[in-house]
């Protein structure tokens, strides 16, 4: 291929790249924006997006005092730990033995964490909410976390990476005397770093954000992650206050966004650590 | 046995937290809507803690919608999260009430004795009222208003000094405005998500929603097709596009359409979004008939939840503090609600004074006296009932039935709904 | 003690090694698996048969008394009119969603992948939308979907098209959805298929050039398609299943309307026990629900899996 041939085709390349960015973007301009403004300038027949008057202070203080949002923030911060750790450290090992080991009911098993990735959690809701209620943790981060103990699409997930792993590997480590929980940790989680970043994206995210089973089992603020803080800047009868809302969202995205970014370095470095690249 | 230890480590502790001060009662109260109540309540639970030292006020994590802060209390219900008082939104008291899960406050308002000195009206008392219980005592009540544009009025040759009094004139009005073009609109009448605005139109023309006795549908009426085709030509004479309630709400505060009809609770609200961008204003809603019309009553109530005597004393106290004059002083101001306390709508002590600077708010207080409850179904359906008729009413304005059409499916659907006894 | 056996399962020929060896992987895969098994009776299985004994009865939130009805549930849903819409439009969104958002996802991953500069912010633009709280996100579509003052249809009024009445028609609003739902989608899928690019090995890409002309569309289709296999069956069972289970769009942005356009599965069942507070009802709607699901996925699966190949 001539260098003009290529030249042409990375300009198509980022121009198509760009132009999506600007789709993706376009929502977070108007978030950025409304959280400036004033709220008599966010509605109006004009599309501007430079406020006239700056209300930021006044919205991000909104943001701020109006629900103790730090407090919240450090509650998500628990819950999603929690919650991770957990699901890593049970879904690697089962994730492991359904791929590489042969054992009977794994068949059954497999079924089984297919079906349970259909079960959301608006239906199975009622029957935790009881037996959690009648175990009196209600209000506890203990609550916030047991119904994401397993992830069964982490398993899934882990379970999908490991079969295109080569078996090569593991018979060598067999070999070597290692027994398979060591195979787990030492094979087989080396080599795994980029399938638990990504997961651990899309679990601290979906939990992050989780606005649902918190409203259910939490009734303190003193518990509250941080989604519940931002139905404080709703008001569905009369129309949200939107500027002091979307202020409010750029707070409880940012420390996400900035973990994404963290995760991505780790995911390049694991891809080069684990040798599957270049 | 574990269960017994988590519970008496649970009771070890209460029992700690409790010695702190043995005097104080703490109730536990819980609102919907934080992002309206919040400010309103933290003013009104302060005031009430320095009158009351003895008692505390813990507010539990509110719930963002109406709903969502009944179906909390249906599912605590019975347990020791329960929280003591709460706020119901006026169209769902009867499902708590029903279920037995709110205390008949009749007997503390038969020991109080002169409630109507303190402002609580039989006709205000009657807004909380199901099947001889007090299932709590309104806190919040709004009625349906007309908001306008006064520019859009002036650039159609319409004096917006002199507000039109009936439909007709609306809809003349609206016509003139659709025309303008530039994206502007006519008429943005909050149908959605619940029966309260067509509520306003039924009872505005004199009907009811079920005969007297509840068992049989009473909409479908002379009263009720006035009222479905009114909305029906809203959309063909008048130009009223299909909106979503926030769009709805959206292009209004933009100076984009020419009349709302919605909640006057919406009213503070309204007035921060618009800002200096127009000229807004206020009127009564026209009613389709003057002389026998009606208009729902929307917003809450507080209701006790608490079955513990001890504690009941001080959630009546709250309850009524709330629902009192001072209350009503907070809250009105704060949100555009009428005052449910006739002690301080007239009282220069509590809001005359307001309501003199601030006509905006005075269309919903000149409506108080056509005010009747905002009809809650019987039985279990009561949701579904009001859901179905949305959904007819989309059809309308969507123009896919013809308003006589969409009156009969929704009566025949209702009708099926309702407790077959 | 599998770390004796196996070595000794693979030397030793005597006394049925093979059965021994058999026995001990399989203790070690029990073992391996016990944790997550028993997270998944507790957490999924219990709660999931608790749901289908409520869905006999005609338990009410609120009220004391329940009562076995056995399968009138079940009958009753045969004739509800809006379980049908909701069956109906959830299937027309997941056909929006999943091959939009997939085959989006892909060519996202596939275009940041090649590109050296930029890689990093392009794929941090592209998965915003999966890191930020949807139901805010809501707030801010249905502004921009406002069909006269919103920038969409502004932009479209620039050249020259009336735009439609997105969130607030009938006909539309199902489809407005299904673009909020790619949108959030794509970011997801395209996190996965970088995964999956990443774990195929160089080798065979240089393998691929010396064997053929190196056209970037041939070793698409020689390397990376059959490659990405496991990750693209991946990718379309889980947007299937999140696609089936769109929600929280729904209810903050059309509660099901105008006139049920929107009433999806998730919705009808959360309104059903949760706002007509009837638990037995939902529950058979939810028994149901899972049911369907099930039997798609064993179907899709059954199909694809034999088709994807594994290194």
């Amino acid at each position: 291929m001539t260098t003009q041939a290529w030249k042409i085709a990375r300009a198509l390349r980022l121009a198509i790249l760009s132009a999506g960015a600007l789709v993706f973007l376009a929502p977070y301009a108007w978030m950025l924006s409304t959280a400036m403004k004033p709220r008599e300038e966010i509605f109006s027949s004009s599309l501007a997006l430079i406020p006239e008057r700056w209300a930021a202070v006044e919205n991000f203080s909104k943001a701020f005092t109006r629900v103790p949002m730090l407090q919240l923030l450090m509650n998500g911060v628990i819950v999603c730990t929690v919650i991770l750790v957990v699901q890593v450290l049970v879904a690697l090992p089962c994730a492991y033995a359904l791929a590489k080991l042969r054992f009977p009911g794994a068949r059954a098993l497999i079924a089984a964490i297919m079906l349970g990735l259909l079960v959301p959690i608006h239906a199975t809701a009622l029957p935790i909410y009881v037996a959690l209620s009648g175990a009196g943790v209600l209000n506890t981060y203990f609550a916030l976390a047991a119904p994401f103990l397993i992830s069964v699409f982490a398993i899934f997930l882990f379970l999908q990476f490991f079969r295109a792993m080569p078996d090569d590997l593991i018979n060598a480590a067999r070999l070597d005397g290692m027994s398979e929980l060591g195979i787990v940790l030492r094979v087989i989680v080396p080599n795994a770093w980029p399938a638990i970043t990504a997961f651990s994206i899309f679990s601290v995210v979906a939990h992050w954000n989780d606005l649902f089973w918190p409203q259910i089992v939490v009734t303190e603020t003193a518990m509250a992650p941080p989604p519940l803080g931002l139905i404080f800047f709703r008001a569905a009868e009369a129309g949200d206050d939107y500027g002091a809302l979307m202020a409010a969202t750029v707070v409880v995205t940012v420390p996400l966004l900035a973990a994404f970014l963290l995760a991505q370095r780790r995911f390049i470095e694991g891809i080069t650590l684990s040798g599957l690249k270049g | 046995m574990t269960r017994i230890k988590t519970m008496l480590a649970g009771v070890a502790l209460a029992a700690s937290l409790a010695s702190g001060a043995l005097a104080e009662t703490t109730l536990n109260v819980h609102y919907p809507m934080p992002g309206f109540f919040k400010d309103v309540m933290d003013k009104i639970s302060k005031r009430f803690m320095e009158e009351n030292p003895d008692i505390k006020i813990n507010f539990v994590s509110p719930s963002p919608t109406y709903e969502e802060g009944l179906q909390l209390i249906l599912r605590q219900a019975g347990t020791a999260e329960m929280p003591d008082v709460t706020f119901v939104g006026l169209n769902r008291l009867r499902v708590v009430a029903e279920r037995e899960i709110s205390v008949d406050l009749k007997p503390f308002v038969a020991k109080d004795g002169k409630m109507a000195e303190q402002g609580f009206s039989d006709n205000i008392l009657k807004l909380a009222q199901f099947g001889g219980q007090q299932a709590g005592l309104a806190f919040a009540t709004s009625n349906p208003i007309m908001y306008y544009n006064a520019d859009l009025f002036r650039r159609v040759g319409a004096n917006p000094d002199v507000p039109p009094k009936t439909w007709d004139e609306v809809i003349a009005i609206a016509s003139k405005i659709k025309d303008l073009g530039d994206g502007i609109q006519s008429i943005d009448f909050r149908w959605q998500g619940d029966d309260w605005m067509f509520s306003a139109l039924l009872f505005g023309a004199g009907g009811t929603m079920l005969t007297p006795d509840e068992k049989k549908v009473a909409f479908d009426g002379p009263e009720g097709l006035a009222a479905i085709r009114l909305l029906d030509r809203m959309v063909k004479e008048g130009g009223m596009p299909v909106l979503t309630k926030s769009n709805g709400e959206q292009a209004f505060a933009a100076g984009k359409i020419g009349f709302a009809f919605q909640t006057t609770g919406g009213l503070r609200n309204v007035i921060n979004n618009v800002g200096e961008k127009f000229d807004l204003r206020t009127a009564p809603i026209p009613l389709l008939s003057p002389e026998k019309g009606h208009l729902p009553t929307g917003g809450n109530a507080a209701v006790m939840l608490t079955k513990d005597p001890a504690k009941q004393e001080a959630a009546w106290k709250f309850i009524k503090f709330a629902a009192g004059p001072y209350g009503a002083s907070v809250v009105v101001p704060g949100t555009g609600y009428v005052p449910n306390n006739e002690l301080a709508a007239k009282s220069s002590e509590y809001l005359g004074e307001f309501y003199q600077k601030n006509p905006l708010f005075k269309a919903g207080l000149e409506q108080m006296p056509k005010m009747v409850p905002w009809y809650a179904f019987p039985g279990s359906n009561g949701v579904k009932v009001t859901q179905t008729i949305v959904d007819n009413l989309s059809r309308v304005v969507e123009q896919k039935v013809a308003p006589e059409e969409a009156l009969a499916d929704t009566a025949r659907e209702v009708q099926r709904l309702l407790p077959r006894k | 003690m599998d770390s004796i056996a196996l070595p000794a399962g693979a030397q030793a020929e005597t006394s049925d090694p093979a059965a021994a060896a058999r026995r001990s992987e399989a203790f070690a895969g029990w073992r391996l698996a016990g944790p997550a098994v028993a997270f998944l009776v507790l957490l999924i299985l219990l709660p999931t048969i608790a749901v289908i004994a409520l869905s006999l009865t005609d338990f009410e939130l609120g009220y004391d008394g329940i009562r076995f009805v056995g399968l009138d549930n079940y009958l009753e849903l045969l004739e509800d009119r809006t379980f049908l819409i909701a069956l109906g439009n959830t299937l027309t969104y997941t056909l929006v969603v999943t091959p939009l958002s997939v085959f989006l996802g892909l060519g996202a991953a596939l275009l940041i992948e090649a590109e050296v500069r930029g890689r990093a912010l392009f794929r941090t633009i592209y998965f915003l939308p999966v890191v930020s709280l949807l139901v805010a996100m809501a707030t801010v579509w249905q502004y921009l979907l406002h069909p006269t003052i919103g920038p969409v249809n502004a932009l479209l009024r620039l050249i020259g098209i009336a735009g439609p009445n997105w969130l607030g028609g009938s006909d539309t609003v199902l489809l407005s959805l299904a673009l909020i739902g790619v949108w959030q989608a794509v970011g997801f899928n395209m996190v996965l298929f970088l995964a999956g690019l990443t774990a195929i090995p160089r080798e065979l890409y240089a393998a691929a050039e010396v064997d053929r002309a190196a056209a970037a569309w041939d070793r698409f289709w020689l390397v990376t398609w059959p490659m990405l296999g496991p990750t693209t069956l991946f990718v379309v069972t889980i947007s299937v299943i999140n696609s089936v289970k769109v929600f929280e769009t729904v209810s903050t942005l059309t509660q099901g309307g105008p006139n049920r356009a929107s009433e999806v599965l998730l919705w009808t069942i959360y309104q059903e026990g949760f706002v007509y507070l009837r638990v037995g009802y939902a529950s058979a709607m939810t028994v149901v629900f899972l049911a369907t699901l099930m039997a798609l996925m064993v179907l899709q699966y059954r199909a694809l899996d034999r088709r994807v190949h594994y290194t």
